[in-house]
């Protein structure tokens, strides 16, 4: 009984260790710290990045760029589906575009994008790409399943219009919209990683990327993916909150 | 007093009305009555003009306000049982004499203890009863009810109903009140039209004054 309780207690810690027990076979397995580093000195490279200033900088950097990015994804994705999701010729105008943005390799739209932006601007926009088919398809599906029982009532009571939008479309809508925020989210984080790669702004996580895989650090490599997934689950707590 | 004069309705290729004539008496109840899907709520919807005509002319509408208590509550899910109400009114009214309407109709309802409660957290009798009184809060010239009372169990129809007698007679209004339930037909109404066949047409009009209550039972057992 009681050793379940404590087992309980600590499973998620549990699982993690046992994985990371995994990985730690794994690279005395294969013992060449350019193909799999050790958790050790994945841990070590981390705390290593952790007492440099310029971390800091990037990281702040890095957030600004994937928040840019999944705000005006987020405006323009509402804003438009809301009009896609009431009008069905607006819909079948915009669907093959999306659909299309939608399909075209990140790769293809970072080097397009490079061609037409100063490098910090890159990741913005292509995080601001990738993310807006999500919330757009999510604010159309919303607003569609708005209930039309509510909309013929206020028809009925001559509400205005705006009124409807905003006490019924809205409220509809929102499970949708805050589902569509999350995954987009997730994908800004991975997207703009991948921009800065390429786009190599001055201080960005994707320059380091970029750096570890030049001097051979793959160390590196991984305590930045580390610190990526971190302030992804961190910007995926903080989000939830607020749309709670 | 409301006249439709020739009016036709066609759903696909299903000829719901065909110069259909019906006339409704201002600030009394009028009962539609008649199987379902016979075209009693198609009546109403376009009498409140949520569908439009074919063909014919409607009187006695022109700029009339409509509130509707429907099958279902309809109400906001996100909006508290006061909100729900004060929903409709807010184009009307200004904040004071919104407070007071709002307040007063709860009260006639007897739904003051449930005020800030959201829909869910309601019986579905009690949501029905919200429905009642945004109905009766909007200040609307003609009232349409579309079996309001059904899918309640007798007690919760009762409360419903004396609810509904109680706002009505403080503030009487056209009622054009749709039912296939002949103790609700007989108990609410001054006039009852029977309808049937396809296209519908009014077989039979009852005013309730002129007869005997288990006569008029006998004539509507029978649709």
């Amino acid at each position: 009984m009681k050793i379940s309780i404590i087992l309980n207690k600590y499973k998620k810690f549990l699982i993690i260790l046992f994985w990371v027990l995994i990985w730690e076979i794994f690279s005395l397995i294969i013992n060449r710290e350019i193909y799999l580093p050790s958790p050790i000195s994945t841990f070590k490279a981390l705390y290593k990045l952790l007492y440099i200033k310029e971390t800091y900088i990037t990281i702040i950097f890095s957030s600004y760029r994937t928040i840019v990015g999944f705000l005006l994804s987020c405006v323009v994705g509402i804003v438009l589906g809301y009009f896609c999701g009431i009008s069905r010729s607006l819909y079948d105008l915009f669907y093959p575009l999306i659909n299309i943005i939608r399909t075209v390799p990140v790769m293809s739209i970072i080097i397009l994008a490079l061609m037409w932006f100063k490098d910090s601007n890159v990741p913005i926009f292509v995080a601001f790409l990738m993310c807006f088919p999500i919330i757009w398809t999510n604010t159309v599906e919303g607003i569609r399943n708005t209930d039309v029982k509510l909309l013929q009532m206020c028809k009925i009571y001559n509400i205005k219009k705006i009124r409807v939008i905003k006490s019924i479309y809205f409220y509809s809508s929102l499970p949708y919209i805050k589902a569509g925020t999350i995954s987009a989210l997730g994908i800004g984080w991975k997207v703009t990683s991948a921009a800065e790669v390429l786009s190599l702004p001055k201080y960005s996580i994707g320059r380091f990327l970029y750096d570890s895989k030049v001097y051979l650090e793959i160390p590196d490599l991984f305590a930045w993916t580390i610190i990526i997934i971190a302030l992804s689950f961190l910007f995926e707590k903080v989000l939830k909150l607020i749309l709670n | 007093m409301i006249e439709l004069i020739n009016v036709s309705k066609k759903f696909n290729n299903l000829q719901i009305l065909k110069n259909f004539n019906m006339t409704i008496d201002d600030k009394k109840i009028t009962c539609l009555y008649g199987p379902s899907g016979i075209g009693k709520t198609t009546v109403a919807n376009l009498v409140s003009n949520i569908i439009s005509i074919d063909d014919g002319i409607i009187k006695g509408i022109e700029n009339s306000m409509f509130s509707y208590v429907f099958q279902e509550p309809r109400l906001l899910e996100w909006y508290s049982v006061y909100d729900n109400i004060d929903f409709v009114l807010k184009d009307i009214y200004d904040s004071n004499t919104r407070q007071k309407k709002v307040n007063n109709y709860i009260d006639m309802v007897e739904l003051r203890d449930y005020k800030s409660y959201k829909p869910k957290e309601l019986s579905g009798g009690m949501a029905q009863r919200v429905s009642l009184a945004r109905a009766f809060a909007y200040p609307s010239d003609i009232l349409i009810m579309d079996e309001p009372f059904k899918g309640l169990d007798n007690k919760l129809k009762n409360e419903m109903i004396s609810s509904f007698l109680k706002l009505w007679s403080e503030e009487k209004r056209t009622v054009l009140f749709i039912t296939h339930d002949i103790d609700e037909a007989v108990l609410l109404s001054d006039t009852i039209l029977i309808l049937n066949n396809r296209p519908v047409e009014i077989v039979k009009k009852i005013e309730k004054n002129n007869y005997e209550i288990k006569d008029i039972k006998k004539m509507l057992i029978n649709y």
